[in-house]
């Protein structure tokens, strides 16, 4: 799957990864030394004029340069972050595949496949093994989780900052936690922005297989405090992201080996709680229903974990939703389905006796790391790991 | 518009409260009142009667299955025989109707219709269960905290991650569990808010989304609503400052016991009386109290906070809250009690200074007429309530003290009555339908006044209703005749704000007279009544209704900085009674802090959850830090609680350099020595 600019949609508007690259470019300080050549008219004909002017007559042989090393790292720190970008989201986007069962049109079943790459090379062979098999809820259950959309309207007024500030990327309320800063730690943010342009495309595909109706259509009452993007309601878009971001960072942390962050799970809880009240700051926004931030949840949790494997290789998790089983009267509640400590996703959720999640880390099939996304993972981790011990204390 | 009196094909001598009949036939909640399932809170007084026989003469008319006797009443409770004996009770509107039958005979004095309970709240099967005594060790110091929104689970009221401070909790907003020994909401031992923490926490850290929601505080698909849910909440914050400390001080010796009183109720757009759940809180808590013994043998002092206020009459010291205080913490308590337990109570002075909310006819005017224009604001969904205070008299034959004339906005009807038993008019709009409803009733027991009230339905709604008064100035005039001499009339008009964002959408009616001067030569807003000032709206006397008694500690508000009174801190002095000489009060005890500075209005404490901090201002925010105070001395203390208060503005004071007077700060600030939590 690939990913292009795609202003014009709503939901980029929200966490386009690109547009954020972007941000980082101009950011880089090559605007400003008229490394953009080509994009000012004026640098264009004094470059013109300029070379006219020292250019000479034709020099003779010239050493040749050594030929460009081919797939390999070592050039992703000569590019762009938009190149880097693209070159990441090339190596992601092929790992996936969405498929639709449309068996009950009532209740579509959308599934994200994981590629298995048989054999690398000239040729390819590739194999599918389900990663999240999604299932949309009832009509019915959205209209019982509709009082809960309503019940939170009342606090709108409390969390109005909140939800503004969170349409776009929320970057700056997990920076309040994880010290990032586009200074102090660029390849942790541009490992973020890659993990979620992976995700954006995924989310969408299912968002459009299961085409779950806003809260906004079910009554006249909801009157949202912004306005309800046009894509479908469940899985929560927000909550998938937020949760691929609270677990890429925590396995940074984690892998970082600075003590404090290994302190019990405290830094991972607290991202953790982080991305929760994100999510729900969408219901009380009134353009979510609770039980799609539960569908984000789990999204964003195994997409985490499969973008973890690309990275590092290892593990993978598969995952369910089975939204005709969730019951409707309970609210979100993210240690339902994660805890922090060990990194866990729960084999198991259920109410009642109907189990409506499942997950499972799968030691089979398991694919090699993409050097390109293992070299940006080192780089980020490099970020928070301490220098060495010292002995000033 | 069209006038209509003593012509309602009913005699209003036999309304026992004019307000109570108001609320509940306007036309515009009928669809909501008139359902068998709507319950009320009322809180009645029994006459010469036990609560027993009372359910008994409730029973022989047919009526038991429409009313709830809270299983707060124990046996003991329900087989006394008092003279006058207050009683919060639930019942379906139907019986409210009864009960405001003077000719039902049900030895019902008076009564008081609060607010509606969502029938989800209610378990009319609880059963009372006897309290178990809590051992405390020497020195301890029991804290009672009535208020709303209460952040149980703040890390200033636990001593430990999963231990919690709080021994008793009462949530009126919750659903009951089941075997729950409460009839309305859901009571929280000790006990179950420690396994609440326990089941909420997760990696060493507490959710409390989650623990609110477990707590039934918060339900928001059942639309069980608690400002707990919100960065700020009051009662959080006013229990911060009153009984908040360290987590990690491991602070055991002050016990905190609380009530949560409900949220408004969206739907009651008939106008919300909390009175009878305060009066049950009040119940419940000094019940609980009396459980924390001391290794001695003796019970541990306690020390109750109640930052609430309104601005109900007769302001004399005999009102229905004065008494109430009286009864649980005036001499008499603990004469009567089987075994004596010290109990203070702080009350806030109230912060409606400058709300133009009283007027008054006598007290030095010289003219016997008073006009006064009431503004009643558009888009004010709930109704707006004025009381009309008459002079004391004698237990029979009130002398007719005023008449009272009433003209809708625009002039288009006109209405007056005396003051004088079975006075009643209404104003109807076009449709026929009652907008207005001034009537006059006598007010017995030791306050032994006439009692005119005004009542004005909404002026919006977005139902389709036929009764909205017209927005804009109602006028009022008040006709002081000879028998009142030199007595005043007082006039207060009902508080009746809602906070934005919350139901039912209230706005504050207030007096708008020309001759009233809100502003000094500076431009600043004058603290006090200019001298001589002929305008009968006042600043004087604006002292909340609550705190008009003989015993609580009423605490007015000062701003630490500038070292003034704070602006709208409410002020006495009383109303003058010949049933209560002297006057119990002049105005307030003292002053605590209110605001940090006129720039940085109110004071740092507790936001809703753990490790936040909100400000908030007023004599909410006073009144609990010299409850603070008061708990680390009420133990040594060998007087009374006001006496107490004033040696501790010797001992601890804060000068004011604008001298108020003892009308507004009575002894003077009071600088708390460790500054709070």
């Amino acid at each position: 799957m690939g990913i292009g600019r795609e202003d014009a949609l709503d939901a980029l508007d929200a966490l386009d990864a690109l547009d954020a690259l972007d941000a980082l470019d101009a950011l880089s300080g090559n605007d400003a030394l008229g490394g953009g050549g080509g994009k000012s008219p004026l640098t264009t004909e004094a470059l013109i004029t300029n070379r006219d002017g020292i250019v000479g007559a034709r020099m003779g042989d010239i050493q040749k340069p050594v030929i460009g090393a081919g797939n390999d790292v070592r050039n992703l720190s000569r590019l762009s972050r938009r190149v880097r970008g693209a070159v990441y989201q090339a190596e992601l986007g092929p790992t996936v595949d969405i498929t639709v069962n449309m068996d009950d049109p009532c209740l579509p079943v959308a599934t994200v496949w994981r590629k298995i790459e048989d054999n690398g090379g000239a040729t390819r062979k590739l194999c599918l093994e389900p990663m999240v098999t999604m299932t949309r809820p009832t009509v019915t259950q959205l209209s019982q989780q509709l009082k809960l959309v309503l019940g939170y309207a009342r606090i709108r007024p409390d969390r109005g900052a909140e939800v503004l500030s969170q349409v776009g990327v929320p970057m700056a309320f997990f920076s309040s936690i994880q010290f990032m800063d586009q200074q102090r730690t660029p390849y942790t943010m541009e490992l973020l922005m890659t993990a979620l342009g992976f995700a954006f495309p995924v989310i969408q595909r299912v968002k459009y297989a299961l085409a779950v109706k806003r809260p906004i259509e079910f009554s006249p009452q909801v009157q949202p405090m912004i306005p309800t993007p046009t894509h479908g309601s469940l899985p929560s878009g927000h909550s998938t992201e937020v949760f691929v971001m609270a677990r890429v960072l925590w396995k940074l942390l984690m892998e970082s080996g600075a003590p404090q962050y290994n302190d019990r799970a405290l830094w991972g809880t607290m991202l953790m709680r982080q991305a929760a009240r994100i999510a729900t700051n969408r219901t009380v926004a009134g353009v979510h229903f609770p039980v799609d931030s539960v569908a984000g949840e789990q999204l964003g949790l195994t997409l985490a974990e499969h973008f973890y494997s690309m990275c590092c290789g290892g593990n993978w998790v598969s995952s369910t939703f089975d939204g005709p089983n969730f019951d409707a009267t309970q609210d979100f509640d993210w240690h339902k389905l994660y805890d922090p400590d060990g990194d866990k996703q729960a084999e198991t959720a259920e109410t009642n006796g109907k189990v409506w999640a499942t997950s499972k880390v799968r030691t089979d099939n398991k694919i090699d790391a993409a050097p390109a996304l293992a070299w940006l993972w080192g780089k980020a981790l490099a970020e928070w790991q301490d220098f060495g011990p010292c002995d000033c204390e | 518009m069209a006038q209509h009196k003593d012509d309602n094909g009913f005699d209003p001598e036999t309304i026992v409260d004019h307000v109570t009949f108001f609320r509940l036939n306007a036309a515009g909640i009928q669809s909501v009142v008139r359902s068998e399932t709507v319950w009320w809170s009322v809180l009645i007084e029994l006459d010469g009667i036990s609560i027993d026989q009372f359910v008994d003469r409730i029973r022989e008319r047919d009526y038991d299955t429409f009313l709830i006797v809270p299983a707060a009443y124990d046996s003991d409770d329900r087989s006394v025989v008092l003279p006058f004996q207050p009683v919060t009770v639930f019942a379906t509107t139907d019986l409210v109707q009864y009960l405001n039958d003077d000719r039902s005979d049900l030895g019902v004095a008076t009564l008081r219709v609060g607010g509606i309970i969502d029938e989800m709240f209610l378990n009319p099967d609880a059963q009372s269960a006897p309290l178990s005594d809590i051992d405390v060790a020497a020195g301890t110091v029991v804290q009672a905290f009535v208020d709303d929104g209460m952040g149980i689970a703040h890390d200033l009221f636990r001593s430990g991650p999963t231990s919690s401070r709080v021994y008793f909790a009462q949530i009126f907003d919750a659903v009951p569990l089941p075997a729950s020994p409460t009839s309305i909401g859901r009571t929280l031992e000790r006990d179950d808010i420690n396994a609440l923490l326990t089941d909420c926490t997760y990696n060493g850290v507490l959710d409390e989304e989650l623990f609110y929601t477990r707590s039934g505080q918060v339900n928001l698909a059942e639309d069980v609503f608690s400002t707990v849910a919100n960065r700020a909440s009051h009662g959080t914050h006013v229990m911060g400052l009153g009984a908040g400390h360290e987590m990690s001080g491991g602070v055991d010796d002050r016990p905190i016991i609380c009530a949560a009183l409900p949220s408004r109720v969206v739907k009651d757009t008939s106008g919300v009386d909390l009175l009878p759940l305060v009066y049950l809180s009040f119940h419940i808590l000094v019940k609980q109290a009396r459980r924390f013994r001391l290794p001695d043998g003796g019970l541990a002092p306690v020390v109750f906070n109640f930052s609430y206020g309104n601005l109900e009459g007769p302001h004399d010291g005999t009102g229905i809250y004065a008494t109430m205080f009286e009864r649980y913490f005036g001499p008499d308590a603990q004469a009567c009690a089987e075994q004596p337990q010290k109990a203070w109570l702080t009350l806030p002075a109230g912060n409606a200074n400058l709300s133009r909310l009283h007027a008054v006819n006598g007290r030095g005017l010289t003219d016997t007429r008073i006009k006064l224009d009431l503004v009643v604001l558009p888009d004010d969904t709930t109704p707006t309530h004025v009381q009309f205070w008459m002079p004391s008299s004698g237990p029979t034959n009130p002398p007719n003290f005023a008449k009272i004339k009433v003209r809708s906005p625009f002039g288009t009807s006109t209405i007056s009555i005396k003051a004088q038993p079975g006075q009643a008019a209404e104003i109807t709009n076009d449709n026929g339908a009652r907008v207005a409803w001034l009537a006059y009733r006598y007010v017995g027991g030791t306050t032994q006044r006439g009692l005119v009230t005004l009542s004005i339905t909404p002026t919006a709604s977005v139902e389709e209703i036929s009764d909205l008064a017209p927005a804009g100035i109602w006028t009022i005039k008040v006709r002081r005749r000879a028998p009142a001499g030199d007595d005043p009339i007082h006039i207060w008009v009902d508080r009746d704000d809602t906070l934005p964002g919350h139901g039912p959408g209230g706005r504050q009616a207030f007096f708008d007279n020309p001759d009233y001067v809100r502003f000094g030569p500076f431009g600043a807003p004058l603290p006090v009544d200019p001298p001589g000032t002929d305008c009968p709206v006042r600043r004087s006397t604006t002292i909340s209704g609550f705190s008009c008694g003989p015993s609580p500690i009423v605490v007015a508000a000062y701003t630490e900085q500038e070292a003034v009174l704070s602006d709208y801190s409410a002020a006495g002095p009383l109303n003058p009674s010949p049933h209560m000489t002297p006057p119990p009060r002049e105005g307030p005890d003292l002053a605590a802090r209110g605001d940090d500075s006129w720039v940085l209005r109110g004071v740092y404490s507790a936001g809703s959850r753990s490790g936040s901090w909100v400000r908030g201002s007023g004599t909410s925010a006073s009144a609990p830090q010299v409850a603070r105070l008061a708990a680390g001395e009420i133990g040594t203390s060998t007087v009374d609680g006001r006496t107490w208060a004033q040696d501790a503005v010797r001992t601890h004071p804060f000068a004011l350099e604008d001298s108020p007077s003892v009308e507004r700060a009575g002894d003077g600030g009071i600088k708390l020595p460790d500054g709070g939590p």
